[in-house]
């Protein structure tokens, strides 16, 4: 093996020196070199730090730890010392780096063996662990960056020239590189130089993702091929001239408002351009990229692991790269980087454009299923195409990380203690971990109107597990308006609610998940002065309610602790159309004005008709001549009906249908009064829960679950109290007895006999006092009862009816424990001879006087 | 059962009693004083009850257009008569009379509910119209057969029964025989079957259930089979081409034939018979394919211009819509300003521009119309030539297709012909064949005789073609100009009423504004 392994090194060895005195030829220096700087092991041992504090360390103090507060003799022995294979590994690494450095004298050294922080040198390949997580959430690329730029503290690098000191960033990619290659992606952690707003994660420049609108897509109305006997439109007569002129005149003011825009933007870019980074080019940064092929990953892209978005690779932000590595091998690019990244071609089989470290690296040594290997096999296979003496290449020695681990809470909690600042362009976001505020917010965003962010524009919040559903509470600071929007599940069903103010009677207007609503209300818009709401779906065919409300009328104080509702001045309502009507008897408007007590309605149109009918009443109550009450007269009823008919010009009828109407009217007020009551309602309830906020915990979270932990430990509480009945119920009855004998000595006969004869008897004693006992307690019972008989039919005449009630409920309750006695004695009476023959019979078996009784049986 | 009013004398259904009876049940209170201020007309009555009135004869109830409920218990009546015109029926009661018979309902396609109980029925039958019917109740009848349950099988909705009292009820085996027959039953005799009852029931006339179930089932197969065949062949008339689709047309051609069904027995005529029908047949089925497809074309045209038509109306009357709407808001406005205006010059003033603006609006209105005629009437003129062309066309091709076949038959003639002479010649010298039928051998005297049968076998079926082509022409122009007329007419009906509204509201709008001037001079 030892000959074997050293014969690959050589063959290794030469190839990389070729490979690379090729490279050099093809490598043109990059402007800026930087000086040589020592190796990079103790970034290396920060990040391993990092990494392992994943692992073991409380995620609640990740930012406070320093080097010293990691015990390392805690770590695994995988840590803390180089296994055979890795040492070999590290020696060809070594002997790549010198013949890299000779062949290319002008470039950076070979970020290959940083000190992990056991200070044991480790090949960066191996300290990817491949991990799939369990969580479903984790299984996108996009949902695992955000969650590694969440779960990681960011620590910016004191001196971006300097990339041995600290570095952060490769700690994010490696780790984000792990769980990718763990779900399958073909993904690959990269050295290379970033621009100063990546390297720092300021995304000051950037407009938030939040805050930019979704472009509705216009979609072009198709038009409809005219018909072959479509109509011809009337002769238009309005002059051409005139519309051209008028036309002209549009695009210029439009040509001269799209110039000042234009102005205006220019200005705000060169105001935005901030004075540009002296160490552009130079600033060294760790990424991710991700090559297509592997999960249906139709072009590669980088990932930023700071800020979790993805980037194309012709980035302006990505500048340049040494190298990359995953799990496997290690390749350093050849590739000119004068333009960026945007000219690199990522095809890592080809050894002019990226020099590998290891030859066809075909085993995997992860904890990965049998597929996904195969599948990664495969892939190398094809990598290295053409590479014959692929029984002698070099595996890559299995990764010396613990399997990463990631507890529940800390997978909720997400970012360290909970808590995430991001600063973006006009805006700023803040997250929490769910739980962590009681009132449940989760995400704000903060919009401002200029760039120093202190104007503020804007405040959006999103909520969690909120019992009331709110989700998103959206401030408007300019207009004073605030929007909540609600998920479905509140109890009035509420989807949004904007309103200037919680005042009652105030301007609001609140949206209802109408499928959840017995009266299918959709909407209720209010003003100071009135009310309207709209419906859908409702069998009565109502489709809008509209209530104007009158100034309040001063009351007397007599009752003013009473709700004094404002007087309805007018109601209307819609319906649509019922189908089953006919038209003329389907009513589309009927306004109540109240106080002129009169009623209008409007019919539905009929298919072909332009006019629809309309009938008025007016309810007077007034006395004829004769002095009788007038009930109907024809000019109580003035209609207009597109068809006249017979029977609607009867009095009878109108008679009918307004004594119907009037009804319909009480009914309508009620319900006016009710959603003004809804209203108070809701308002009442938004209150209470800004001031408790009781955040709702899924049954399903055992760990918050209050009640289900009361639960479970009555159940553990009533299984310990069974247990001690259980221990109970083999109480020794003897013992007692047992022990006024002499200790030590072996039972006698005799003695057994007395045992047995003192316990029945004492059984027996105690069971007759028991029932004495009983006795006793219904004898005073019943002589109190007779007592108080007594005393009543004395004093019978002059008691007062509340001395009688309540000498009435005295009786009944004392016959009722009388009884209540009897049945207890009556019942200890038949089962005290069972009881005594039980307890005879446990005797005779008892294993202690067995032996003595069997004999006298 | 004894009764009550036995001693009574029969009475007759009169005008009197029916308006003391309405008047009794009518509305109460404040309503009923306005109802007898105005009187009560029978045809708005919907229930009436006529129990205990001693009535003998059903009669004078056909002004009762749209009662729903009808009471006639307790009576005498003997004979179930004078309710046809009662065809709003829901609800029956006919309990409690001499009835032995059931007959006069075939009017009362709505009947829910039909009470007969304690009558002299003897036989269910006369119900066929009855399709809704849900409560049937033929309790203390006469009803000896069981196979009377059968009948009722056909009411689909029919959920409650009551027959406990008839000579049926006593067997053993009724109720078992009732649940057997009736599964969607519910309530039999006032009681609910239980599930159990039913299994049992179910099980025991399994067998005869079974059968009588397939008879049905045939039954229906074949009244649908029937049903869509006579949809077929309405289609094909719709294409004027019925019967074109096989050898219809050539079969009638021969069976008035009586010489040219003779002369097919000739030797070699069969041959090319056979040859001459399948030709024919096959022009037949051209002809029939074509027509389909023309129909096809002709429904899209109609289908097309309708659409088109119907579009163009509906966005007139949104237009009119609109302006009407437009105009009440105004009006509500404008009403209660004059209504609060004391002044009168101002009064006036105000009066005066409403009169305007309605006169506006009717103008508007009418422009509206007058246009929308005007586009009507020019894509109606342009559907008329279309159509016309499209049947003009269609006629002309099957006349070519129809000259084909006599073409054909022409051709066969003269085979014919050439064979009959030829056959002619040979028994002429003598040399019969010997398996020449015999009613063909007076044909074949001279010259002359043979020509003529010949020639009227011809005759006959270029008539027959004749007449084919004849009706298939006349029909399709008929079609056509009835369809062109009734467009025409459609719209002109459309625009009568169209002009009426507008003035009708127009005119209410009017008076409106009248009874205010009105008022105010009476002020």
């Amino acid at each position: 093996m030892e000959v074997l392994k050293e014969k690959v090194e050589e063959e290794a060895a030469t190839e990389r020196a070729e490979a690379a005195e090729r490279g050099e030829k093809l490598l043109r220096p990059l402007d800026a070199r930087r000086e040589e700087a020592p190796m990079t092991q103790e970034m290396l041992r920060d990040l391993e730090k990092k990494l392992s504090e994943i692992e073991i360390v409380v995620p609640e103090q990740p930012l406070t730890f320093t080097k010293d507060s990691i015990d390392i003799s805690k770590l695994p022995l995988s840590y803390q010392s180089n296994t055979l294979k890795e040492e070999h590994l590290l020696q060809v690494a070594d002997n790549f780096s010198r013949q890299y450095s000779h062949l290319c004298p002008d470039r950076v050294p070979l970020f290959l063996h940083p000190l992990n922080e056991c200070e044991v040198p480790k090949f960066v390949s191996t300290t990817i662990r491949p991990t799939l997580m369990p969580y479903p959430e984790l299984y996108n690329w996009d949902s695992c960056a955000q969650f590694v730029s969440d779960f990681l503290s960011m620590v910016p690098l004191p001196d971006p020239l300097k990339p041995h000191q600290k570095g952060n960033c490769f700690d994010f990619s490696t780790l984000l590189c792990s769980m990718l290659i763990g779900a399958g992606y073909d993904a690959y952690c990269i050295n290379g130089y970033g621009s100063q707003d990546i390297c720092h994660m300021d995304l000051t420049r950037d407009v938030c993702p939040l805050t930019m609108k979704h472009k509705e897509m216009v979609q072009e109305e198709e038009k409809v091929p005219s018909k072959k006997y479509a109509i011809k439109p009337p002769r238009d007569l309005s002059s051409r001239f005139e519309q051209e002129q008028e036309m002209k005149k549009q695009e210029e003011m439009k040509g001269q408002e799209e110039k000042q825009r234009r102005e205006e933007e220019a200005r705000l870019l060169e105001v935005e351009k901030a004075n540009i980074d002296p160490l552009h080019g130079l600033r060294v940064h760790s990424w991710v990229v991700v090559l297509s092929g592997k999960r249906e990953v139709p072009e590669s892209f980088f990932i930023d692991p700071f800020t979790a978005r993805s980037y194309s690779t012709q980035d302006d932000h990505f500048l340049g790269i040494e190298s990359l590595w995953n799990h496997k091998n290690y390749w350093i690019n050849m590739q000119d980087c004068w333009n960026g990244c945007k000219d690199l071609i990522f095809d890592l089989g080809d050894p002019v454009r990226w020099e590998y470290l290891l030859l066809g690296t075909d085993k995997s040594h992860l904890s990965l299923t049998e597929e996904e290997d195969d599948g990664m096999n495969d892939n190398d296979d094809v990598e290295n195409l053409g590479k014959e003496d692929e029984d002698k290449s070099f595996d890559m020695p299995p990764s010396w990380v613990e399997q990463i681990e990631i507890s529940p809470e800390a997978f909720e909690t997400r970012c360290p203690s909970g808590k995430k600042v991001i600063q973006y362009k006009r805006a700023k976001l803040e997250k929490w971990a769910p739980y962590l505020n009681n009132n449940g917010l989760v995400c704000r965003l903060t919009t401002y109107e200029d760039l120093e962010c202190t104007k503020t524009l804007e405040i959006k919040e999103w909520y969690q597990n909120r019992e009331d559903m709110l989700e998103l509470k959206h401030i408007n600071k300019s207009t004073g308006l605030n929007i909540d929007y609600f998920k479905p599940g509140h109890p009035q069903a509420l989807r949004a609610h904007s309103y200037v103010s919680m005042q009652p009677e105030m301007d609001r207007v609140m949206e209802f998940y109408e499928t959840a609503r017995v009266d299918g209300l959709v909407k209720r818009e209010e003003t100071p002065s009135s009310m309207t709401e709209h419906y859908r779906g409702r069998s009565d065919f109502l489709s809008y309610r509209h209530v104007d409300f009158g100034p309040r009328v001063k009351k007397l104080a007599l009752n003013s602790a009473e709700s004094n509702p404002r007087p309805v001045v007018k109601i209307t309502e819609r319906f649509s159309r019922n189908p089953e009507k006919p038209a003329d008897e389907d009513v589309a408007e009927r306004t109540f004005l109240i106080q002129e007590e009169r009623i209008q309605l409007r019919y539905h149109c009929r298919d072909d008709h332009i006019t629809a009918s309309k009938r008025e009443f007016l309810r007077r109550t007034e006395v004829d001549s004769k002095g009788n009450k007038i009930i109907m007269t024809p000019d109580m009823c003035i209609s207009f009906e597109v068809e006249p008919m017979e029977h609607t010009k009867k009095l009878l009828y109108q008679y009918e249908a307004m004594m119907k109407l009037r009804n319909e009217e009480k009914l309508s007020r009620h319900q006016a009064w009710e959603s003004e009551l809804e209203v108070l309602e809701i308002l009442k309830l938004q209150e209470e829960e800004d001031d408790a906020h009781t955040l709702a915990i899924s049954i399903y979270d055992t760990k918050r679950n209050e009640k289900s932990k009361e639960y479970r430990e009555a159940m553990e509480r009533v299984m310990h109290e069974e247990h001690l009945r259980q221990v109970e119920a083999q109480l020794d009855y003897l013992a007692p007895f047992l022990a006024q004998l002499p200790p030590g000595n072996k039972l006698t006969r005799w003695q057994a006999m007395c045992v047995k004869e003192e316990c029945l008897s004492d059984f027996k004693q105690r069971l007759i006092d028991k029932a004495n006992l009983i006795q006793a307690r219904f004898e005073k019972e019943t002589q109190e009862l007779q007592k108080k008989q007594q005393w009543y039919q004395e004093n019978q005449v002059t008691l007062t009816a509340e001395d009688e009630d309540w000498y009435l409920s005295y009786c009944s309750q004392a016959m009722f424990r009388i009884r209540i006695l009897e049945q207890r004695l009556n019942r200890h009476k038949e089962q005290a001879p069972l009881k005594y023959l039980a307890l005879e019979e446990k005797l005779h078996k008892d294993p202690r006087l067995v032996e003595f009784l069997k004999v006298f049986v | 059962m004894h009764r009550l009013y036995n001693s009574l004398e029969p009475r007759v259904m009169d005008e009197d009693m029916l308006k003391l009876a309405v008047g009794e049940q009518g509305p109460r209170e404040e309503a009923g004083q306005l109802a007898r201020q105005e009187g009560i007309l029978f045809k708005d009555v919907l229930s009436l009850r006529l129990d205990f009135q001693n009535i003998l004869r059903i009669d004078s109830l056909w002004e009762f257009e749209n009662l729903t409920k009808l009471q006639l218990d307790n009576n005498i009546i003997e004979k179930i008569e004078g309710l046809e015109q009662l065809v709003h029926l829901v609800w029956l009661d006919l309990s409690f009379n001499n009835i032995e018979a059931i007959e006069g309902l075939d009017t009362l396609v709505n009947l829910e509910d039909l009470s007969l109980f304690n009558n002299r029925i003897s036989k269910i039958d006369s119900l066929d119209a009855l399709v809704k019917l849900q409560v049937l109740s033929l309790g203390n009848n006469q009803i000896g057969n069981m196979m009377n349950i059968i009948y009722l099988r056909r009411f689909k909705d029919l959920r409650t029964l009551s027959l406990s009292g008839n000579p049926i009820a006593e067997s053993e085996d009724y109720k078992m025989f009732v649940c057997a027959y009736l599964p969607d039953l519910v309530y039999l005799d006032f009681h609910r079957i239980d599930d159990h009852m039913k299994e049992m029931a179910e099980s025991k006339h399994q067998y005869s259930i079974d059968e009588l179930k397939h008879r049905e089932n045939l039954i229906q197969s074949r009244l649908e089979d029937e049903q869509a065949q006579q949809e077929e062949l309405e289609k094909h008339k719709a294409a004027f081409v019925e019967h074109l689709n096989g050898s219809f047309l050539f079969d009638s051609m021969y069976t008035e034939d009586v010489e040219g069904n003779k002369l097919a027995y000739l030797p070699g005529i069969s041959e090319l018979l056979q040859a001459y029908k399948d030709k024919f047949v096959i022009i037949c089925l051209n002809i029939f394919e074509y027509g389909l497809k023309q129909q096809e074309k002709r429904k899209l045209e109609l289908d097309t211009f309708n659409e088109c038509v119907q579009e163009a109306i509906q966005e007139n009357q949104e237009q009119g819509k609109h302006r009407i709407a437009k105009f009440e808001e105004k009006h509500l406005l404008s009403l209660n300003a004059i209504r609060d205006e004391s002044e009168l010059t101002n009064f006036e003033m105000k009066i005066v521009e409403y009169g305007k603006d309605i006169t506006e609006l009717f103008n508007v209105l009418m422009t509206l119309e007058m246009q929308l005629v005007e586009q009507l009437e020019e894509t109606i003129n342009m559907f008329e030539r279309n159509i016309i062309d499209l049947v003009a066309l269609f006629i002309e091709n099957v006349q070519s297709l129809m000259a084909q076949c006599r073409d054909l038959e022409n051709h066969h003639h003269e085979k014919l012909l050439e064979i009959s002479i030829n056959t002619l010649e040979k028994i002429l010298k003598g040399d019969v064949d010997e398996d020449l039928p015999d009613d063909l051998r007076p044909l074949f005297v001279d010259k002359d005789t043979i020509f003529n049968a010949v020639g009227a076998s011809h005759d006959i079926h270029l008539l027959k073609i004749d007449n084919r082509e004849d009706e298939l022409v006349t029909r399709a122009n008929s079609w056509c100009t009835h369809l062109v007329d009734t467009i025409h007419k459609n719209e002109i009906m459309r625009n009568r009423r169209r002009v009426k509204e507008i003035n009708q509201y127009i005119d209410h709008m009017q008076n409106e504004l009248d009874s205010l001037e009105c008022s105010d001079v009476i002020d």
